[in-house]
């Protein structure tokens, strides 16, 4: 990719960190799955007892699984925001604008995305710290176990990102789009991993889960956080890689024939 | 081509655009030049096709077919290369909502790719200089009336530099002085050699500041010329008589008037020329009566207002004002058309 192109769609992700997000979304992405991680988590601890969870070689206690799992549901729910640039672009006239100027809908979307992936990782990375206290007992973290646990987060954006700008450029109100979003992500965060593990389920909610990508993105994620990668963990990540860029290309072609 | 490069900055030539294979074309085959270092205006009715043709120049929208050249280059396969030197003002308002003025200008100055900060606070203190924006400075977008967000709106288009500015109705809620000041800037960035396309339904505006003027009305160019030429060409003769009375006007002699000035004009198109004549009434005690024939009919309606007992206070007689020639223009259109 041209020099030049990289340095417009950063401009553009650049412009919507400083202009397009509201600040209190950014307070709530970090709140929301704090809030899970602490009252959920040691309540449903309490309500399990010392029987841990296993994932793989290794057991873990539900609080360090859950704020694992948190860190992927994060992902998901900080996507939303590429869709909401898009709507607040599209009623405060900067959609049109930016595109009479030197960037292309090409760039404008590369731009939300790179904008969730940065939203994803750094709220990724203040949930693992402040949740640290909940799991430091079980996290083993190794060169080879970061790189998945980064690669869940990016690629995880990139669904989702891509996702909630195909609901954008389809729905035609914005009570709509939220409805719509807020009902798919209820469905997306508790039929997944996230917050229970898929073992022992009744097997067609076992392949609702599996039909989940937040439950790859979620299963990718834990498994590099605790150092327990497979040959199961691969198929996922192949499976989301697959997924994530047929999503892309959809959102791209529904916002080239977007109507401005 | 060299042609191009050297006296016109836009060329449109041909140019279609229909929305739907089914549908009629709100752009019909226009073509038309505009010259390097002046304001061409673009006026036409509501929905006559301005802003649709105002998309295509600025790379929005695709045309069903034709051509259009800026800066002698195909517009469609050198976009981002002219996209870098015009500025746009779209009709519809475009702000940041979370920013101040000052840190909306600056975000659109480092979009533009002033990346020097010391340079671009420069920019942003000229600017809100120049269109008094000072006292909004530290206000939020979303705080802002609709008038300020629009001086702002325009404001910020003079953050880069440019050698084209498309303006659509860039004075919709502006307070005169400030719309005054607007043209004022218009004019002296021309001077220096910037290309404006500006489209209005004010046409005191396009008067002041345009140097060539386009007509559209249903997708077609029906009138292009100079101001003055314009009304040279369509003015056809005619002239405006300003009554001002001491009375207040009624029906009845409003009725007179009307049929009195329509018989004359009829007598005259039997003769194969046809008068164009308009009453508008402004008030209760101010009548505009726009006819060919000033000289004949002046003194018919003097006779009817003194049989009616009414006292003048004053009388105008004025060439006609480019609003008069528009809607003449316009309104010969729509009757040819049926």
């Amino acid at each position: 990719m041209n020099m030049l192109i990289v340095d417009r769609i950063l401009l553009l992700a650049y412009r919507n960190l400083v202009a397009a997000i509201d600040r209190i979304f950014l307070i709530w992405q970090i709140a929301f799955p704090v809030v899970y991680i602490f009252v959920a988590g040691y309540a449903y601890s309490a309500m399990i007892g010392d029987q841990g969870i296993s994932l793989g070689s290794l057991t873990v206690s539900y609080t360090s699984f859950l704020t694992a799992g948190m860190i992927g549901f994060n992902v998901m729910n900080g996507s939303t925001v590429a869709g909401a640039i898009i709507w607040n672009d599209k009623r405060n006239g900067m959609f049109q604008q930016l595109l009479v100027m030197p960037f292309s809908k090409a760039q404008y979307i590369i731009s939300n995305l790179i904008t969730i992936i940065l939203i994803g990782l750094a709220s990724a990375a203040a949930i693992m710290i402040i949740g640290l206290p909940t799991m430091y007992e079980d996290v083993k973290i190794t060169l080879w176990g970061i790189p998945y646990t980064v690669y869940a987060l990016v690629i995880g954006s990139i669904f989702f990102g891509s996702f909630t700008i195909i609901l954008s450029t389809k729905i035609k109100s914005s009570e709509g789009y939220n409805v719509i979003s807020n009902g798919l992500f209820l469905f997306f965060a508790f039929v997944s991993t996230a917050f229970y593990p898929a073992q022992g389920l009744p097997w067609p909610l076992s392949v609702a889960f599996y039909i989940n990508p937040l439950t790859y993105i979620v299963d990718i994620s834990r498994a590099g956080i605790f150092s327990q990668i497979d040959m199961f963990t691969n198929i996922q990540v192949l499976v989301i890689t697959l997924l994530a860029a047929v999503v892309f290309m959809i959102a791209t072609k529904s916002m080239v024939r977007m109507k401005v | 081509m060299s042609k191009f490069q050297n006296e016109y900055c836009i060329s449109v030539s041909n140019l279609k655009k229909q929305y739907s294979r089914n549908s009629s074309y709100v752009v019909n085959n226009i073509t038309f030049n505009v010259k390097n270092g002046t304001v061409f205006g673009f006026l036409g009715p509501n929905g006559a096709g301005k802003t649709t043709t105002l998309k295509i120049l600025t790379t929005i929208l695709n045309p069903s077919s034709g051509s259009v050249y800026i800066f002698g280059k195909d517009l469609f396969k050198n976009q981002l290369e002219i996209k870098r030197r015009i500025g746009v003002v779209t009709q519809n308002p475009s702000y940041e909502a979370n920013l101040t003025t000052e840190r909306a200008l600056d975000l659109y100055g480092m979009l533009w790719g002033i990346r020097d900060k010391k340079m671009r606070k420069g920019k942003v203190n000229e600017v809100l200089r120049t269109f008094e924006l000072e006292s909004i400075r530290n206000s939020k977008n979303d705080e802002l009336s609709i008038g300020q967000r629009r001086r702002v709106q325009v404001a910020r288009e003079f953050m880069h530099e440019m050698d084209l500015l498309f303006l659509d109705e860039p004075t919709v809620g502006l307070d005169p002085s400030a719309r005054r000041q607007l043209l004022d800037y218009i004019k002296v960035h021309v001077k220096s050699g910037l290309t404006v396309f500006f489209t209005t339904h004010i046409m005191e505006e396009a008067e002041y500041l345009c140097n060539e003027i386009a007509i559209i009305d249903k997708g077609k160019i029906i009138a292009f010329d100079t101001p003055t030429g314009l009304k040279q060409k369509y003015g056809g003769g005619a002239k405006t008589i300003e009554l001002t009375f001491k009375d207040t006007l009624d029906e009845f002699f409003m009725n007179l008037l009307k049929a009195t000035i329509n018989k004359k004009n009829s007598n005259k198109d039997s003769g194969n020329n046809r008068s164009k004549s308009y009453i508008d009434v402004n008030g209760k005690h101010t009548i505009t009566i726009t006819v060919n024939n000033v000289e004949e009919i002046i003194s018919e309606i003097l006779q009817i207002v003194s049989r009616h007992g009414l006292q003048i206070e004053s009388i105008a007689i004025n060439p006609p004002s480019l609003e008069e020639v528009f809607l003449s223009i316009v309104n010969d259109d729509n009757r040819n058309g049926e």
